[in-house]
């Protein structure tokens, strides 16, 4: 199957030094792939660089077989959804105006104004979409009276309300209570399943990813040791050299589960 | 949109009422059903235009505000507080003042743009240097730009001011205040009301990503660099003309988005013409009680805004740090 994302051999540099260095990380249909690693590995850039935030110093990201700079970019953006790791917003607005936002986003015409036509509403409208979020009643709430929940939900919808084929989340269980992860790793999970989209995770609970994901790819110090099938990737003793731990591993339901100890 | 929009003829009214000799409610039926009568003659002919003057530099005032409170996602920005007002009263003081190859009436607005353009870019370029995009960091870099523009604005005024050149012109830059313009000059101050609209209206929606922090907006496909310097240069464009014609006001650019905001949400599609319309409403009051406070002589605008701005500020700066 071909790739529908894929870095190759991309290195990011930020003053003189490489936070990710020639790291090749692909991405298939139907995929969901955990992105994991110590503090400080590259995950994030790794993401960022994905996502057309970052420009790498070499290498490429390629979208579909074309490099990212090569799409028009209210195309690029339909197609990838990108969920940062904490989200602020500067203004009090609504769950509406910020899923309004995110559905809108390829009207938005180089100098930041307006395109007529097709409206900010996703098909059936931002009500419907809503409600596949449990947000129905919350929708037109102020953000800052929205829970942590809400607000992860309300997030989500969206970034997911142009249904992009491709999400980069980054740490998205960080925030999120025990029911909202599974709920939200469920959601990764069955989008991918129905061929609505494939998702790279940054994770930090390794069983999450052994539950959930196809895949994990695994970075340290900028540079990715490991990348494969979720099992025997997790079961891999370098595993342990990554994170500087050592695992016990048991098998739970067919799948690993790690339990760290000290090194 | 109502209430803004309800507020601008009540403001008007009392506006017009208030002057060295105030009038009562009921004399606005005589003035506007006896237009001869020579109370109304005078109130129609020096008045009202002063009263709509006002109206159109608080309303690039709003405007102004609501473009930089967007730009620097900040509730307490200001172009009087962060020196893009500062900027163009140096420009405008270099063009009253310095002897210049063009005519005055192309110089001023010119290097008030230039001044308004520079100034905010300087704060933008300071705040992200030190990193200090935080309310407070900006809000510092603001003021020492403001600072050292206030100084350049004295100094440029004792150095090149001689007799031929009147200090009272400019002194009024800098307490603020509206003349009473001829129906022409009038024409021409609405018309930049408009334009001041239609630069600052598309420039909504990137407004409102931009809010949502710079990754989430590129992500969601805005230009952010890009947008900013575009958006930075429609400000200074809105705060020159606002200076040109009104000198240094402050707070009115504060108040305004923020009481458009609190009705409407944050939304910039309707915070940025309520805030003109909020601004003008406030302007036209604020001149009116400069106009009727000690008959009959008048005391500047911009000492009436910052007697209620300062307090306000104040306000949504506890409001600000609770957060």
């Amino acid at each position: 199957m071909s790739a529908l994302l894929a870095a190759e051999s991309v290195t990011v540099r930020r003053g003189g030094r490489a936070l990710v260095e020639a790291a090749s990380l692909s991405l298939r249909a139907g995929e969901v792939l955990a992105l994991v690693g110590p503090n400080g590995a590259g995950k994030s850039t790794l993401l960022r660089t994905l996502a057309g935030l970052e420009t790498p110093a070499s290498g490429t990201v390629r979208l579909e077989g074309r490099p990212l700079a090569g799409w028009p970019v209210p195309a690029r953006v339909r197609r990838i959804g990108y969920l940062p790791q904490s989200f602020t917003p500067h203004w009090d607005l609504t769950a509406r105006a910020l899923i309004g936002l995110g559905a809108g986003r390829g009207a938005v015409l180089p100098w930041g104004g307006t395109a007529s036509g097709p409206a900010d509403a996703p098909d059936g409208g931002i009500d419907a979409l809503a409600a596949g979020f449990d947000l129905a009643d919350r929708l037109d709430r102020p953000w800052s009276t929205l829970s942590g929940g809400e607000r992860g939900r309300a997030l989500l919808a969206a970034v997911l309300a142009t249904e992009p084929p491709v999400l980069l989340a980054d740490e998205p269980a960080a925030a999120l209570d025990i029911a909202q992860q599974l709920r939200l790793m469920r959601r990764l999970r069955a989008r991918a399943d129905a061929g609505r989209g494939a998702a790279i995770v940054v994770l930090h609970d390794l069983n999450l990813a052994a539950r959930w994901c196809d895949r994990v790819a695994v970075l340290r110090a900028g540079r990715l040791v490991l990348d494969g099938e979720s099992g025997p990737v997790l079961r891999d003793p370098a595993l342990d050299a990554a994170f500087g731990v050592r695992f016990r591993r048991t098998a739970e339901a067919g799948r690993v589960m790690l339990w760290p100890e000290e090194g | 949109m109502k209430l803004p929009l309800l507020l601008l003829p009540l403001a008007f009214a009392v506006a017009v009422l208030l002057g060295a000799d105030t009038l009562g409610p009921g004399d606005l039926l005589a003035l506007a059903t006896d237009p001869a009568a020579p109370l109304s003659r005078l109130v129609w002919a020096w008045r009202v235009p002063r009263v709509l003057a006002a109206a159109c530099v608080g309303a690039l005032l709003g405007l102004g505000g609501a473009l930089f409170q967007g730009v620097f996602r900040n509730p307490l920005a200001e172009p009087y507080l962060l020196g893009g007002a500062g900027g163009a009263a140096v420009g405008a003081t270099l063009g009253l003042l310095a002897p210049l190859p063009l005519p005055a009436p192309l110089a001023l607005p010119l290097l008030a743009f230039a001044g308004a353009w520079g100034a905010t870019g300087l704060v933008l370029l300071l705040a992200r240097a030190a990193g200090l995009v935080a309310v407070p960091g900006l809000l510092l870099a603001g003021v020492a730009v403001a600072a050292v523009l206030g100084a350049a604005r004295s100094f440029l005024m004792l150095a090149l001011s001689d007799e031929t050149v009147s200090l009272q012109a400019v002194l009024s830059w800098t307490l603020g205040g509206v003349q009473t313009p001829s129906w022409p000059e009038l024409g021409g101050l609405a018309l930049l009301v408009l334009l001041a609209l239609a630069a600052a209206l598309p420039l909504a929606r990137g407004l409102d990503l931009l809010g949502l922090g710079e990754d989430m907006a590129a992500s969601l496909g805005l230009p952010v660099a890009r947008f900013v310097r575009l958006a930075v240069l429609a400000g200074a464009f809105v705060v020159a003309a606002s200076v040109v014609w009104g000198g240094l006001v402050g707070f009115i650019g504060l108040m305004a988005p923020h009481l458009a905001r609190w009705r409407l949400g944050p939304a910039h599609a309707r915070v940025i013409p309520a805030a003109a319309a909020i601004g003008a409403s406030l302007a036209m009051l604020a001149d009116g009680v400069a106009r009727a406070a000690l008959p009959p002589a008048e005391i500047p605008l911009g000492l009436v805004t910052a007697l209620v701005g300062g307090p306000f500020f104040l306000l949504v700066l506890a409001r600000e740090a609770r957060r």
